[in-house]
């Protein structure tokens, strides 16, 4: 797997969990 | 920027922006990386008994900068020397799992038995004249290539119950992993072909081994190099590696 696929993956991974806490914090309450 | 309202559109463009970002952060680091561990895999590889032969390619199949790199030349060491090197060379900090060359997550046991049958030396009169083409770089048979393989598969016919090993080989062009991936892919075209005119699947083993074997006496860039070879092998020489090994071939 060259780098920037692996640079990918876990740059998607961080965004899915901030995604998450977002939703968590903020995003039920509206 | 009213289309961001709807939240599978805003995460799916967060999600190409993380993709445009992940392309633009490794296109700058990672070919000084890769050449950062190039640079210190051939001391490493020294020290484990390697000497100058094994060489750590850091390259994807595609000619990417990877940090799995593969190895190269290893083949005529034994297995223990052969582990010594991929720890030695999986301890570099930064480095991924290591492939061989000539592996697959098979180790051999002992000296391998062959005995040749007789049904390969009628393949290999039947190859001697023509060879079996592939669409350039792809692992697509020509079609004036069927007619070879009906012939290979009826001459493999006699020697059914035995293993048969499929070899591909190219020339040197491009980069090696590429080269090696090509002809495990053709190889395994050649295995599919046969597998469909009625040889039965589980006897045919298939191999890539790009350009590490040219053809004796031919410069390893002639394209007559690109080939693929048949062995029919009497006894099944392979048995699995134990588990945890970092040294699969």
């Amino acid at each position: 797997m060259p780098i920037w696929m692996e640079v990918f993956v876990l740059m998607l991974l961080a965004y899915a969990i901030g995604m998450g806490i977002g939703w968590a914090i903020w995003g039920r309450a509206s | 920027m009213k289309f961001l309202r709807r939240p599978s559109i805003a995460i799916a463009s967060g999600a190409f922006a993380v993709f445009l970002l992940a392309r633009f952060v490794a296109g700058a680091s990672a070919p000084d990386f890769a050449a950062r561990l190039t640079a210190q895999a051939p001391a490493v590889i020294t020290q484990a008994g390697g000497g100058n032969r094994v060489r750590a390619i850091f390259l994807s199949p595609r000619g990417l900068p990877s940090r799995h790199p593969l190895l190269v030349g290893g083949e005529p060491l034994d297995e223990p020397t052969r582990a010594e090197i991929a720890t030695a060379v999986a301890s570099i900090p930064g480095v991924g799992g290591i492939r061989w060359s000539d592996g697959d997550m098979m180790a051999i046991g002992g000296e391998p038995v062959f005995r040749p049958l007789h049904c390969q030396e009628d393949v290999q009169a039947l190859l001697r004249a023509r060879t079996i083409r592939f669409e350039e770089s792809s692992s697509r048979m020509d079609i004036g290539s069927n007619e070879l393989v009906d012939e290979v598969a009826a001459a493999l016919r006699p020697c059914l119950g035995a293993i048969i090993q499929i070899t591909g080989h190219t020339d040197n062009s491009g980069p090696e992993p590429g080269n090696i991936a090509l002809s495990t892919e053709r190889a395994r075209a050649v295995r599919a072909a046969l597998i469909e005119r009625g040889i039965p699947a589980d006897g045919l083993r298939t191999r890539g081994v790009g350009s590490q074997r040219p053809v004796d006496g031919l410069d390893p860039a002639d394209p007559a190099n690109r080939r693929i070879e048949f062995s029919v092998i009497a006894t099944e020489p392979i048995r699995p590696t134990p588990v945890d090994t970092p040294a699969p071939r």
